[in-house]
């Protein structure tokens, strides 16, 4: 699936990508975040212009995000059960439900570029708990344009090195989720 | 959760796991983060030739002759797309075009693409 994705984007360019990121914020799990950097490389190649791929991510990824709000808001009961189960489960649901409320318009923004797993359960989350649409949006399209601009933006820099950059990139998120477990135990550990 | 709070000695190995995975992917980042400006990315089936070209700084006309194809101009079919029209195993073209590179590398063009690798 990796290799259809990356070689769709090589040979085609823009309708590709915004495809896929499209699909991906849907919540269909693919590799955004290559795919992305790959972009990057291709603008650096002068394949597409650097500014029109920020602006086709972004408009991509808002889109799949507003469907994903809308099966929430408007979905009914018996869709949302449907889309959950198709993600993974309902008390996974519940629980960013729970998370969304806390988090608000600061939740939706950094999972659209930093905790980005997260995305699609807080695009649903939210269209239940009827989230104001209009706040949505704003944190959605600060949150995806964000994303799309670092990532394609580093694939620019370094666009002879984006296999190894995404490497670089799935370990370091992985050394910070392991970071921040252990700030979060060590403090529970140590305060008293 | 509730069992590792009510287990100080379970809360102390999560945190040395924690520690220890932290480390773990920190340094397998810093070696990806030494070898982004030292090494190119391996030739992969979905690259296209002016990909593969770009990413290791050789002409992709080199690479285009490499490989037994007209270059053209616009030409962004992938290594497998290609292997598949001339009936040739993936494997043979990476070969030809990770050699081609090397003979490139070892008698650069003058007007070659890019930084020196």
């Amino acid at each position: 699936m990796r290799e259809q994705i990356l070689a769709a984007l090589s040979q085609y360019g823009s309708p590709a990508l915004f495809g896929v990121v499209t699909i991906a914020a849907i919540g269909v799990p693919l590799p955004i975040t290559l795919l992305l950097i790959v972009t990057g490389s291709l603008a650096a190649q002068g394949m597409v212009s650097f500014w029109w791929a920020v602006g086709l991510a972004t408009a991509g990824s808002v889109l799949g995000d507003q469907a994903g709000y809308a099966i929430g808001r408007w979905g009914g009961s018996r869709l949302v059960d449907r889309f959950s189960r198709l993600l993974g489960s309902r008390e996974r649901l519940e629980k960013t439900q729970a998370q969304a409320r806390e988090w608000g318009g600061p939740g939706i923004f950094f999972s659209r570029w930093l905790i980005t797993a997260l995305g699609p359960w807080v695009n649903l989350a939210s269209g239940i708990a009827e989230y104001s649409w209009t706040r949505f949006l704003i944190w959605d399209v600060a949150g995806e344009f964000l994303g799309a601009l670092i990532y394609i933006l580093l694939g620019r820099v370094f666009s002879d090195s984006v296999i190894t950059l995404d490497e670089l990139l799935g370990d370091f998120s992985w050394a910070m989720v392991a970071l921040l477990a252990a700030v979060l135990i060590g403090w529970k550990l140590f305060k008293k | 959760m509730a069992l590792i709070r009510r287990r100080p000695l379970l809360l102390g190995l999560t945190f040395v796991l924690a520690i220890a995975v932290t480390f773990v992917f920190g340094f397998r980042a810093g070696a990806h983060a030494r070898r982004i400006r030292r090494q190119n990315d391996p030739v992969r089936p979905w690259m296209s030739v002016p990909f593969i070209a770009h990413t290791h700084h050789v002409p992709s006309e080199i690479l285009f002759q490499a490989i037994g194809v007209q270059p053209r101009e616009h030409d962004r079919r992938p290594i497998r797309q290609i292997a598949r029209a001339e009936k040739r195993p993936v494997a043979d073209l990476v070969r030809d075009l990770e050699n081609a590179i090397a003979n490139a590398r070892r008698n650069p063009q003058p007007n070659a693409p890019g930084k020196a690798p």
